[in-house]
Parts: structure tokens; C-alpha cells; sequence
């Protein structure tokens, strides 16, 4: 017998992906089941010397790359994922919902589903987009995709439903995708530094080489760099942090949690409250003011309106210099620390690293801290060697070759031209379309407005345009298309989205996807899709930060059930739509554009930008996998803002003036009268909207800030089902009843005095909900603070406002406002919470229905409860 | 002789090596090697996990723990053994039906209920010999902290968790003891000042300087009593007792005063 394979083919399985794929995996089958999934050892296709092999060499040492790709638990646990218990297997429709009586959305949430074959569902699904489109005009249709998913070109996701209704020429309301990670980047740092789109340095090509040569210390701000990078780029990161410790560098971690980053790299843990950084930054702002020790030629030859910074932090604005004893108060960091911190980074080149999240940028009023660390880095001189803004994912951001600090691959293969759906792109948009933050207050039809698309791939100017809702030939929403069920536990808010999308203007909810998790189990159809492994299709690596490539997908194994890709239901819906003839005709032909999958997978490759004539497609059909080399003389390039230090005239900045905007030209124009975002930074302690400081009146019912990181186990809502994680300690704890609790990490101390034990199952609570957890007592967060990853599988036991939720979603009481005014971007961290024991039976009695659904205790929730067998 | 040689020093926790060895053993049957592990349950490779010291100096070390790859499984039951040249051991899953002393007696060996076999790590034999360099659990590891080695090649400074074992660590975590040191009459730090780690003998054992954020720490220090000493001109002299005995020390923010 074999005991290695009888096939073996590879998979991208990064899980956020809109085209640009990560985590190259090799899948072993044998007997049509998966055996394996394994790190791609590159070399058994190509050599070091096709693949220009690159080192660096710094201080007397070698960082190696390596040739295996270096992926994540995340990817490797991919088999619980695929043979989950919680997979849809076929379409369903909910019980109570009669598309031609009685629709009752107000059990959308609790009723269960029956199965119905592929053409009922399809028929039904075809005859309510007519029937909306019709009576209320295409702006009716509310189409959901997200990049919460997993990473697919010509399989589709990511919406392949915004894509058939632009083929149809109709278009639809698209659910714009805001900056989720980047938030406070993008509506607060392009303002002063430009970085174009997301806001954080975009100019990182060497950045890697820049530090290891020249750096003292890295500041790893807010980020954890080992756990979300994981998911889109894997774990070089863990490897550059060991070596630059090995080297020398300082690794100063500053964030309220001792996150998995600094539990095995900090030299030095600084906690801070959480979304308080901004107090932080101005005390050591005020330090360098007063103490001189500030590059004070390069403010002047780098930047203007320095004088306004000045005028805010030295107390000539409103009567409070912004000392280290101000700063103590509201952060929590000793002034003796602060100082310390203040000059030490002054005598030292210091980079600050990011990965995304982290309780510093998706906050309210993010953008402060954002622009904040843009100010210190520019009053060190921004771009003088080993002074950058170092990042530890998106090694292709959106395509751009300048965001990979490692040494660069010669192509980034691209797989655009057969990415089937649409997500990001400007022509999809049209003027209906909501941000994804504001999308409970569409579904239920209120009047509001906001400024800019919101969508996280868009340029800075685009924020200054007013929008309202609904738009002029929008009459409501009154159906949704989602091909990412996952708002309520990725979002701000979720148990309002819970009340939205139950309300009785919403006709219509048509989900697709593979497990029967989150928004799922509100739709009034659900449609399977197939997972990764099921699925023929070709993908790319470029954010593992080692060399990019090009590989074949072909099906590791049979569909699911009758599990469908995400782009064969926008085909299959086309086909029904078709039935109906008019401007339904010749539909699916539009939206295939006659190609087959294999014609599609060419036409990517094709277009992929490699010289397809050296390597030609037959080649890749052999060989499946085609491994960039890294650039020659890579070395030589110019690191990170080298050329804007030496020379800021001749290599301006995209900002209004070319230089860093201590005092923002673009916002004095254009928000005059915005106290909240400001031309300047600052510290905004609360507004008519937001009470989420532990000063706030709100603090005495709900005394304790709540931190919630981008998850260790999970990629937001993905992976929650997967049974070898959940047997980490950290991942789950085992409630007395047996059901596993997602952790809620708090100081001996707090514990000590709420009289809470370890393993104890309790609420997070405020006005807008509850959500359970395990007590999880822990010297790993600092005093006055909870902590809770978020994206648990909501288990909702009490549905919409003040509800109450089992799986530890708390999403799910995360404030249900904006940024700020003028920023409709999203707050899923740093709120107020209270926190109480629960008694796990009490609450059984109370609630036996729920607290009875099917349950595995292995994987969680499973689908036995929610479909009705015959 | 092949042995994994773990460095601690460099793991960062993330289970692979954990989850691998599922991947591999759970629900795939690799007979004559090895019967299906459960699905959860056993870990014939075991993530471990030591949450050190106090906010704001706490740490955690990790560390695989492959408990089966010990020949005092060999010297116990000789007769469940597969034989083999390399001395990796392997549990005959056939020769020992019905074992559950082996399970009940060794960490690492599981007892599977439903196949009526103890179980644990093979060493990924099926794998080695048919053309795999190594185990599953090294070939996951991304940073380097588990390795395949020829037990020649082992450090000599290495240790082992138990006499037999072919598990060997590098720089298994001791004890650490770290403060800041801080004048609290000027609300600062104090850097430079000379700490002194003396033995309950009064033998100095290490010494160092606190760092541009008043802090110091020792590291890998014994499980002992110690007393810390720390001195600089204009300071009265600080001593103070630690005992590690049970645990990592952060003896917190030290009120450092200056000379009247």
C-alpha cells in the first residue's frame, strides 16, 4: 500500500484573499479523502538557482527564507474544516418562509430549515430577484461579499453575485467594504502622509534589509504579528522577529494584552489601556517638545504645520500641556515609563512594526493614534535608515509590488483576469451602495448619510464626498444576496443586524456558503458551496514574503453533498433568471462570458504576468506550479522613504503639499467644523455618540474596556469549528455543562475582587447585550481590562438588541456607531463592558430550547437542529 | 540513532507540530505503522505552555513534549515493539492488543477505547521509510524549535525530560527574576545601575546593569532563594529576597531612593 499518496495537489489556503492568495499548501489524497495537508516544499519542482534563492546577511548573521512554505495551524487544520459536521450539504429553505404566503421574517434566527432540491431553491431564488427588481427597481437587492473567506479566483466568492448583476446590466446596492483592519490608517494617516489606499506605509520594498542593518529596536505597536498575519501570509514573520532578536534588535511590545507576540518576543511589554495610545503618543511628543531631542531641520525641510502641533501639545490650545503625568492618567503607563520610552527612542533608530487589528486602530476615533504615530516617526526623521513602518502582512497589498518589505519577486503572478467576482472595484459601485458599517440602519430603511465609499482599496480624496441613503432611485432594501454570512460576528453592533435583517420590509434572504455559521441560519434559503479542496481553480502565493508564485488547483477530492462553487450559483441563478426571458435572455452566457472553468483558468494564467511563452500553459498544466525568481541586485533598491529623506522635493509624498501635514491642509478644507477629526490630532475623550472611556458616565455600569484582537484560532468568523484547535487551551474552555465557551481573559487582581475563578462561565455585558465565556484568569492582561478574540460562532440564545449570545460573539455588543462623524468606518474594540458569572443551568432552564441545539462536543454546533430531517 | 532536539528558545507557541501529527494520524490508518488515532483526545505530540511572571513581565515558553519516543517503553514491553535499525520506536499495533498498562504507565501512550490499543508516537516510520527525511511534527515546525537529528550530533548540554527519552531540549526554561528600578521622588527610572544576583551563600551568581527603561532581568536562574542587591552612587543600597522555588519572580516597580 502507499502510504504517502495517490495524488497530490496544491491549494492556497489563506482565508482572506480577494485574488491574491497565500499560504501554499500541498494537499495529499488517496482513496478520495484528504490525508494530508503539508507545507509545499518548493524545491521539489524548483531549484535555489531558478528561484534566485536570496539571504541577508546583517551583523555577522544569515536570515534563510527557506525553501517550505511557512504556513500556519490555520492552514494545516484544513481537514476539520473540510470534513466539518457543521458543512451545508444541500439547499434548504426555512420551514415558515412561503415565498407566495406567509414569509414570517420575524423568525428568521430560530426557525429551522427543510431540504428542497437545487431547482426549487434556484426557482425560488430567480422568481423573488424578478419579483424585487420589478416592483421596487434593482437597488432593492442588497448584494453581500466580503474578503472573509476563503482565497478563490476562477471558483469565485468574494462576490460572484455583484458580478451577475452587472453582467445583467441592472447593477444592484453593493455592500461597500470598508478598511475593517486598517481603519484608523485610512481615515486618519493618508491625511498626513499620504499611502495611498489603507493608510499605512506604502513604500516598504527593503524595509526588511533597512532594519536588520540599521535599526536599535523595533516597536511592535498594537499588532501580533504572531497570529494575524496567519492567515493571509503565514508565519515569516515569527522567523524575522526570532532573527532580529538574534541581532540585536530591541523588541518593544506596546499594547494592553501580552498578545502572542510579545508572550515570546517583547524585550520590554508596555501595557497600555486599550484605544488610550493616543494620550501615550502626545506625552512623548510633549517630552521631545520640551526637552529639544526632535529632528527639528527635518520638520522644517519634510513637513509643515508643525507650529499647530506645538500650539495643542504645549497646553496653548486649551490650558493642558500634554505631560507624561496627563498622559498616565488616562493610559495607564507610569510617566516614569513614558519618559524612559520618549528617550530612548530619541538617542535610537526605531521602526515601528504593524500587523493589522490590535485594539490601537479599530477603535473609536482610530484615526488619531494613526496620525499620532505618523508624528513621531517624522519628528525622528521618517525614512532616515532603520526609521520606517515596518508591516507584517499584505506582501501584495492590492497588487502594489512596492508593499513587500522582503526581497522582491520579479513578477507578482496576478490571477485578475479570472477572478469571477467583485468586491472592490469603483464600476460596481455605481451610486447605490451602503458602507458595510452602516448596513443594519439600510435594511431597515432609515435616512442617513456619510462621506466616501468607505471601500478600503480607494484613494483619500474619495472621503470628502457626500452620500445619503436611500439614493434618489433606491426605493429600501427588501432582499439580500450574501455570499458572506458573517456580518454579525465580524462587524459592529451584530445583534442590530440581528433586528435588521428580521424586519418585515426585508422580503427576501438568500445565503450561499459552505458551513451553517452566523448570518447563515437567518437567511430564508441557504445554497451549499464547496470548500477549497472541491474546487478546480488556480491561485497565487505572494504575501508569504519568500518568493511569489503561480500554481494549479486542481479538485483534491468530490463536492460536498450538493455543494456548488460560489460562481456556478451565480450561473445557476442567471439560468433560472433566464426562464423569465425580456432582459433575463441570454443571462447565463453573460456571465460565463462562454468560457469553461478550464478556459478561465487559462485566460488567468495567460494574463498572469509571466513570459508565457518560456513557461507556456502546457508547461503549467505539467508542472502546476511556476515560482517567481527574486529580482537581481535586489539589494540595491532604495529602502522604504530613503528618497523622500534625502530628497522630499524630488520625491514628494501624495499629500496636498508633498509633505507630512502635522496639520491637514485636505481636512481644514473640507471639515472645518469636525471636532473630532480635526486638522491636527488629538486626544478626543468622548462625543454625543461615543461614551467609551473609563472616565465616561457609562464606566460605573460597565467598568472595564474590552480588548478583542484579530483571533489566534480563527480567521475572524473562519475555523471556529475546527476540532484541533479547539482542544488548545486557549482557544476553548469546557463550561460545567460541556459546552465550550470561547475564553475571556482577565488580571488575577479584577478576578480576585469580582470574586471570579478560572473556568467560571460569565457575561460580558453592556446596553446592548450579552455575550458568555470562560473565565480565563491570566497575568497576560493588565488590570481594568477583558480580553476576547473576536469571531466566535454566534450561538445566539436571545436575539436583537439587549439579546444574548452563547458562542462568545462579541461583535455582537460592539458599539453600533462610526469611527466619528465624518467616518464611517467600524469600532470592534476598546468599548466599555461589565463583566458577572453566569449560572450555565439557571440560564438552560430558562432558555431549554436553545441551550439544547445540537451539539458536537467536539466541533461545536452542527446543522442537526437547524434542518428538519423527513 | 535519530532523536528530535527541541530549542524552546524559539518556539512561539503555535501548535503545528500538535496539529500535524493529528493530521496524520487521526482517521487515517497506516497499518502495520500504526492504527487511527481518535479524532481528539490523544497528543503523541503535546504543545506545552508555562505562563511566567507578572504584568508587566510576563512571558510564556513553549515546548513539544512527544512522550512515546522513550526506551523505557522498550525495556518495559520489548514484546509491543516493532523491530527496527534506527531505534525509533513503534508501537506494534497488533502485538499489543489489549496493553492498557502500557497506556496507564507512560505519557505519551494513549489508550484507544474503541481499537483496544495503546498508542502513541511512531516517529512517523511509515513515512521515513518511504521517503520522507522527517517526522510530520519537524517538518511543520517554522522557526526551527524541533528538530530531526543524529543523536551524535546532540549538544552536550542538552537534557531530557525523562533517562530514556530521544526527545532532548536546549535552553528549557529555568526561572527568571526582572524589576524596573525607580526613583519615586523624581518620577524616574533609574538606568545604570549595577544588580547583583547572590545565592543563599551570598556567592555572587550574575550581575548586570539596569537598561534605558530601568529595567533588569536574569535569566535562567535556578529554582532557589537568591537575594537581589542593587547598588549606584547616590542611592542607598537595595537588597532584596527572592525565592523562585515556585515560580518566575517580577519583582515589580523597585522604589529606589536617592541619598538625603
Amino acid at each position: 500500500m502507499s502510504f504517502i499518496a495517490d495524488k497530490s495537489v496544491y491549494k492556497s489556503l489563506g482565508f482572506c484573499g480577494v485574488g491574491d492568495g497565500a499560504n501554499l499548501a500541498t494537499i495529499d489524497v488517496k482513496d478520495g479523502k484528504v490525508v494530508r495537508v503539508r507545507p509545499t516544499h518548493l524545491d521539489e519542482v524548483w531549484s535555489k538557482e531558478q528561484v534566485n534563492y536570496w539571504t541577508l546577511e546583517a551583523r555577522g548573521s544569515t536570515f534563510e527564507p527557506g525553501m517550505k512554505t511557512l504556513l500556519p495551524p490555520l492552514a494545516l487544520t484544513y481537514k476539520n474544516r473540510e470534513y466539518s459536521k457543521n458543512r451545508v450539504p444541500y439547499p434548504l429553505i426555512r420551514v415558515d418562509f412561503d415565498p407566495n404566503g406567509e414569509r414570517n421574517p420575524q423568525n428568521r434566527g430560530k426557525s429551522k430549515y427543510r431540504r428542497i432540491s437545487w431547482d426549487e431553491a434556484l426557482d425560488i431564488c430567480a422568481a423573488e430577484i424578478k419579483r424585487i427588481q420589478e416592483t421596487y427597481g434593482p437597488a432593492s437587492i442588497l448584494c453581500q461579499a466580503d474578503g472573509h473567506a476563503e482565497t478563490k479566483s476562477a471558483a469565485g466568492t468574494h462576490g460572484t453575485n455583484v458580478t451577475m448583476f452587472q453582467r445583467l446590466g441592472s447593477g444592484c446596492t453593493v455592500q461597500a467594504r470598508n478598511a475593517d483592519s486598517w481603519e484608523g490608517w485610512y481615515w486618519g494617516a493618508k491625511h498626513v502622509w499620504g499611502m495611498d489606499p489603507v493608510g499605512e506605509q506604502t513604500s516598504l520594498t527593503n524595509v526588511f534589509k533597512d532594519i536588520s542593518e540599521n535599526s536599535d529596536a523595533v516597536l511592535l505597536w498594537g499588532c501580533d504579528c504572531e497570529t494575524t498575519p496567519w492567515g493571509w501570509g503565514g508565519q515569516i514573520s515569527s522567523r524575522s522577529l526570532y532573527w532580529w532578536k538574534e541581532i540585536g534588535i530591541k523588541q518593544i511590545c506596546i499594547c494592553p494584552d501580552l498578545n502572542y507576540t510579545a508572550a515570546v518576543h517583547a524585550d520590554k511589554w508596555i501595557p497600555v489601556l486599550p484605544n488610550t495610545d493616543a494620550a501615550l503618543q502626545l506625552a512623548i511628543i510633549y517630552t521631545w517638545m520640551t526637552e529639544g531631542t526632535y529632528d527639528r531641520d527635518y520638520i522644517d525641510t519634510h513637513s509643515i504645520g508643525f507650529d499647530w502641533l506645538e500650539y495643542y501639545v504645549l497646553g496653548r490650545e486649551d490650558g493642558i500641556p500634554k505631560t507624561p503625568k496627563w498622559a498616565e492618567e488616562k493610559c495607564g503607563v507610569p510617566s516614569f515609563t513614558i519618559k524612559a520610552l520618549a528617550r530612548y527612542w530619541a538617542k535610537s533608530r526605531i521602526s515601528i512594526g504593524h500587523g493589522n487589528g490590535g485594539g490601537m486602530i479599530r477603535s473609536v476615533f482610530s484615526h488619531e493614534p494613526a496620525r499620532l504615530e505618523v508624528y513621531l516617526l517624522a519628528m525622528q526623521a521618517l525614512g532616515r535608515p532603520g526609521c520606517n513602518q515596518f508591516k507584517f502582512l499584505e506582501k501584495a497589498l492590492f497588487y502594489d509590488p512596492r508593499t513587500n518589505p522582503y526581497p522582491r519577486s520579479q513578477v507578482m503572478p496576478n490571477t485578475q483576469a479570472c477572478y469571477v467576482s467583485m468586491l472592490l472595484d469603483a464600476e460596481a459601485m455605481g451610486t447605490n451602495f451602503v458602507p458595510k458599517t452602516l448596513i443594519p440602519q439600510a435594511v431597515e430603511n432609515k435616512t442617513f448619510d456619510w462621506y466616501g465609499h468607505t471601500v478600503c482599496a480607494f484613494p483619500a480624496h474619495d472621503q470628502f464626498v457626500h452620500y445619503q441613503f436611500p439614493g434618489p432611485e433606491n426605493k429600501g432594501i427588501h432582499m439580500i444576496w450574501s455570499d458572506a454570512p458573517c456580518w454579525q460576528t465580524c462587524w459592529n453592533g451584530g445583534f442590530l443586524f440581528q433586528d435588521a435583517v428580521r424586519n418585515p420590509d426585508l422580503e427576501f434572504y438568500m445565503v450561499q456558503h459552505a458551513w451553517m455559521e452566523n448570518d447563515t441560519v437567518f437567511a430564508d434559503i441557504i445554497l451549499p458551496v464547496t470548500s477549497k479542496m472541491e474546487e478546480y481553480d488556480i491561485d497565487n502565493d505572494v504575501e508569504s514574503g519568500q518568493f511569489c508564485s503561480l500554481y494549479l488547483e486542481e479538485p483534491a477530492i468530490e463536492p460536498y453533498v450538493e455543494a456548488r462553487t460560489d460562481f456556478q450559483i451565480a450561473i445557476d441563478v442567471a439560468e433560472h433568471l433566464e426562464k423569465f426571458g425580456g432582459v433575463y435572455e441570454g443571462l447565463k452566457a453573460k456571465v460565463t462570458q462562454n468560457r469553461t472553468t478550464e478556459d478561465w483558468i487559462r485566460e488567468g494564467f495567460m494574463h498572469s504576468g509571466i513570459n508565457t511563452e518560456e513557461f507556456t500553459w502546457e508547461d503549467f498544466k505539467e508542472k502546476k506550479l511556476w515560482v517567481s525568481p527574486t529580482v537581481e541586485n535586489w539589494q540595491d533598491e532604495p529602502a522604504g522613504l530613503i528618497n523622500f529623506y534625502e530628497d522630499p522635493e524630488r520625491y514628494p509624498l501624495e499629500t496636498p503639499s508633498g509633505k507630512i501635514e502635522f496639520y491637514s491642509t485636505a481636512l481644514a478644507e473640507q471639515f472645518p467644523d469636525d471636532t473630532e477629526r480635526g486638522p491636527v490630532a488629538h486626544w478626543v475623550e468622548e462625543t454625543d455618540v461615543h461614551h467609551e472611556r473609563i472616565t465616561s458616565d457609562r464606566a460605573e455600569k460597565y467598568p472595564f474596556l474590552l480588548m478583542s484582537n484579530h483571533p489566534r484560532w480563527r480567521v475572524h468568523a473562519q475555523h471556529d469549528d475546527c476540532i484541533w484547535l479547539r482542544e488548545i487551551s486557549t482557544c476553548k474552555m469546557k463550561g460545567p455543562d460541556g459546552y465550550a465557551y470561547e475564553p475571556i481573559w482577565i488580571n488575577p487582581a479584577d478576578a480576585k475582587r469580582l470574586g471570579l475563578k478560572h473556568g467560571d462561565i460569565a457575561a460580558l455585558y453592556n446596553e446592548r447585550g450579552r455575550v458568555l465565556g470562560g473565565v480565563y484568569v491570566t497575568e497576560r492582561i493588565m488590570p481594568g481590562v477583558l480580553y476576547q478574540d473576536h469571531g466566535a460562532r454566534a450561538d445566539t440564545i436571545v436575539h436583537g438588541a439587549g439579546g444574548l449570545d452563547r458562542g462568545g460573539a462579541n461583535n455582537l455588543i460592539a458599539p453600533n456607531g462610526i469611527i466619528s462623524k465624518n467616518c464611517a468606518g467600524e469600532v470592534t474594540n476598546g468599548f466599555l463592558a461589565g463583566i458577572e458569572k453566569v449560572d450555565v443551568f439557571e440560564l438552560a432552564e430558562q432558555y431549554p430550547e436553545q441551550f439544547n441545539r445540537a451539539y458536537d462536543p467536539d466541533c461545536g454546533l452542527i446543522p442537526d437542529s437547524w434542518i428538519v430531517k423527513e | 540513532m535519530k532523536a528530535f532536539l527541541v530549542n524552546p528558545d524559539v518556539c512561539n507557541g503555535c501548535h503545528n507540530c500538535q496539529i500535524v501529527c493529528k493530521d496524520e494520524h487521526c482517521g487515517n490508518d497506516w497499518s502495520p505503522y500504526a492504527k487511527p488515532q481518535p479524532d481528539t483526545g490523544q497528543f503523541w505530540c503535546k504543545l506545552e505552555e508555562r505562563v511566567r511572571g507578572t504584568v508587566p513581565l510576563t512571558r510564556i515558553s513553549y515546548w513539544p513534549v512527544i512522550g512515546a519516543q522513550d526506551e523505557a517503553l522498550r525495556e518495559y514491553a520489548p514484546e509491543i515493539l516493532q523491530d527496527r535499525e534506527d531505534g525509533i520506536i513503534v508501537i506494534d499495533p497488533e502485538k499489543a492488543a489489549g496493553r492498557k498498562d502500557v497506556a496507564d504507565k507512560f505519557e505519551g501512550v494513549y489508550w484507544n477505547e474503541r481499537l483496544q490499543i495503546p498508542q502513541g508516537c511512531t516517529g512517523c516510520a511509515h513515512l521515513l521509510d518511504n521517503g520522507w527525511s522527517v517526522p510530520r511534527c519537524v517538518d511543520a515546525c517554522m522557526t526551527d524549535a524541533l528538530l530531526w537529528v543524529d543523536e551524535a550530533d546532540i549538544p552536550e548540554n542538552a537534557e531530557k525530560l525523562s533517562e530514556g527519552s530521544h526527545v532532548y531540549y536546549v535552553n528549557f526554561p529555568k526561572r527568571f527574576i526582572g524589576a524596573t528600578v525607580v526613583d519615586y521622588a523624581a518620577d524616574e527610572v533609574v538606568i545604570g545601575a549595577r544588580v547583583m544576583l547572590k545565592d543563599a551563600q551570598g556567592a555572587v551568581v550574575a550581575q548586570t546593569e539596569t537598561d534605558d527603561f530601568g529595567d533588569f532581568i536574569f535569566k535562567q536562574v535556578d529554582a532557589a532563594s537568591f537575594t537581589v542587591e542593587i547598588a549606584k552612587d547616590g542611592y542607598e543600597l537595595q537588597s532584596i529576597a527572592v525565592d523562585t522555588h515556585d515560580a518566575d519572580v517580577n519583582l515589580n516597580y523597585v522604589d529606589f531612593k536617592a541619598v538625603a
